[in-house]
């Protein structure tokens, strides 16, 4: 093949994954972590939006049309709603000069947040389980960040699961250690540890793909996960749970209660 | 009937244009790797290729770049049907001809009957 062209085929793909653009221009990228999550978020809304669209189009089109269609685009548009509210909470909490914490149940959260996942993991082949053996006090927490980070989390889980007919499955799982109570989103992705994390922190909202070993997408999912998590003074770390990899956020065990 | 591979990461759009597709009569063969794709492309001689170049793994160029490596397969054409805009691309007419890409379609801004007829452009619907 022409050296040239060759040449031009691997100019392409820089180490940083944005095809096509060259260093200096993502230099002009402001790298206000703010602003990265929402290019980030802005590139993973395409795809949702994509999905909706085409699922739309093709339904009109077909005489026939199966009502699973419809629930389809339902589902699909309440995550990407979904994601956008996350954006918006990790925004105004980090805003926030004193965020107040309050003992909340990581049971219900996480229960809460399997049902919330189950509809749309159906539609990419996929089972959400719940593994919270044991009996855990409550964290201190913001609810709603807490539901907001875990569904983000799980959605990008769950679009990034490998595209194959066996079927898949995304665990929530809880556990204890002698940092706090660890909870998480864990799947069967066999290219995640440590390096592609940190580098995906590095990427986010500056390259298109940031976990490109993981995901076709933004991955901004998991990067506003991290922005609320990281606002409860809880950042996201690589985890396992049995044989699963995953993210998951270290809680302190709420003390009051403990004395109830 | 023409043979369509699809190389498409993200399950749920594989599956609305594989269908739609299908819905014109047209066989798609669906990968949604590199990898799967070259190995699907020795297995089911594709007439057309539609390519997303926003790959989990390997990319679309990479692919692009072994897919025309092998003899047999430079005359197939590539339409190239992808999140990547045209402006990140970057490249330009000549550089899409030499790698035999015949159309390059942004997909936010492509209907599912764009697609069916950039592929009816270069691969006419047989009976």
């Amino acid at each position: 093949m022409n050296k040239n062209l060759v040449s031009y085929i691997l100019s392409l793909t820089t180490k940083s994954g944005y095809s096509g653009v060259s260093m200096s221009t993502m230099q002009a990228f402001s790298d206000v972590p703010q602003e990265r999550l929402l290019r980030a978020l802005a590139e993973q809304l395409k795809l949702p939006l994509l999905q909706i669209a085409r699922t739309a189009e093709f339904a009109q089109s077909n005489p026939d049309t199966n009502p699973e269609h419809l629930g389809d685009i339902s589902y699909t548009a309440d995550m990407a709603l979904r994601l956008i509210d996350g954006y918006l909470l990790s925004v105004q909490m980090q805003s926030l000069p004193n965020l107040e914490l309050e003992p909340v149940s990581l049971s219900a959260v996480l229960q809460d947040t399997a049902h919330r996942l189950s509809l749309l993991a159906q539609q990419y082949g996929c089972d959400v389980e719940l593994n919270l053996a044991g009996k855990y006090e409550p964290v201190m927490a913001n609810r709603e960040a807490l539901e907001a980070a875990y569904t983000s989390l799980g959605y990008a889980f769950i679009e990034a699961l490998p595209a194959k007919d066996a079927r898949h499955i995304v665990t929530l799982a809880v556990h204890r250690s002698n940092q706090g109570i660890v909870a998480g989103v864990y799947g069967d992705h066999p290219a995640w540890g440590s390096d592609v994390f940190k580098r995906g922190r590095a990427l986010y909202g500056q390259a298109r793909q940031a976990l490109p070993v993981l995901s076709a997408s933004s991955g901004a999912g998991v990067f506003i996960a991290d922005a609320l998590f990281d606002t409860m003074a809880s950042p996201l770390r690589m985890a396992r749970h049995h044989k699963l990899n995953g993210l998951a956020a270290t809680l302190a065990p709420s003390k009051q209660l403990q004395l109830v | 009937m023409t043979r369509i591979l699809l190389l498409e990461p993200d399950r749920k759009l594989a599956e609305v244009y594989r269908s739609f597709l299908e819905s014109k009569g047209q066989e798609v063969v669906v990968a949604h790797h590199a990898q799967d794709a070259v190995m699907a492309a020795d297995a089911c001689r594709p007439d057309v290729v539609v390519l997303e170049l926003q790959l989990v793994g390997h990319s679309g160029v990479e692919f692009l770049h072994e897919f025309r490596s092998y003899a047999e397969w430079w005359s197939v054409p590539i339409i190239v049907h992808t999140m990547v805009s045209p402006l990140s691309f970057g490249g330009d007419e000549m550089t899409l001809r030499r790698f035999g890409i015949v159309q390059y379609l942004y997909k936010p801004a492509s209907t599912l009957q764009h697609l069916s007829d950039a592929i009816n452009e270069y691969v006419p619907l047989t009976a």
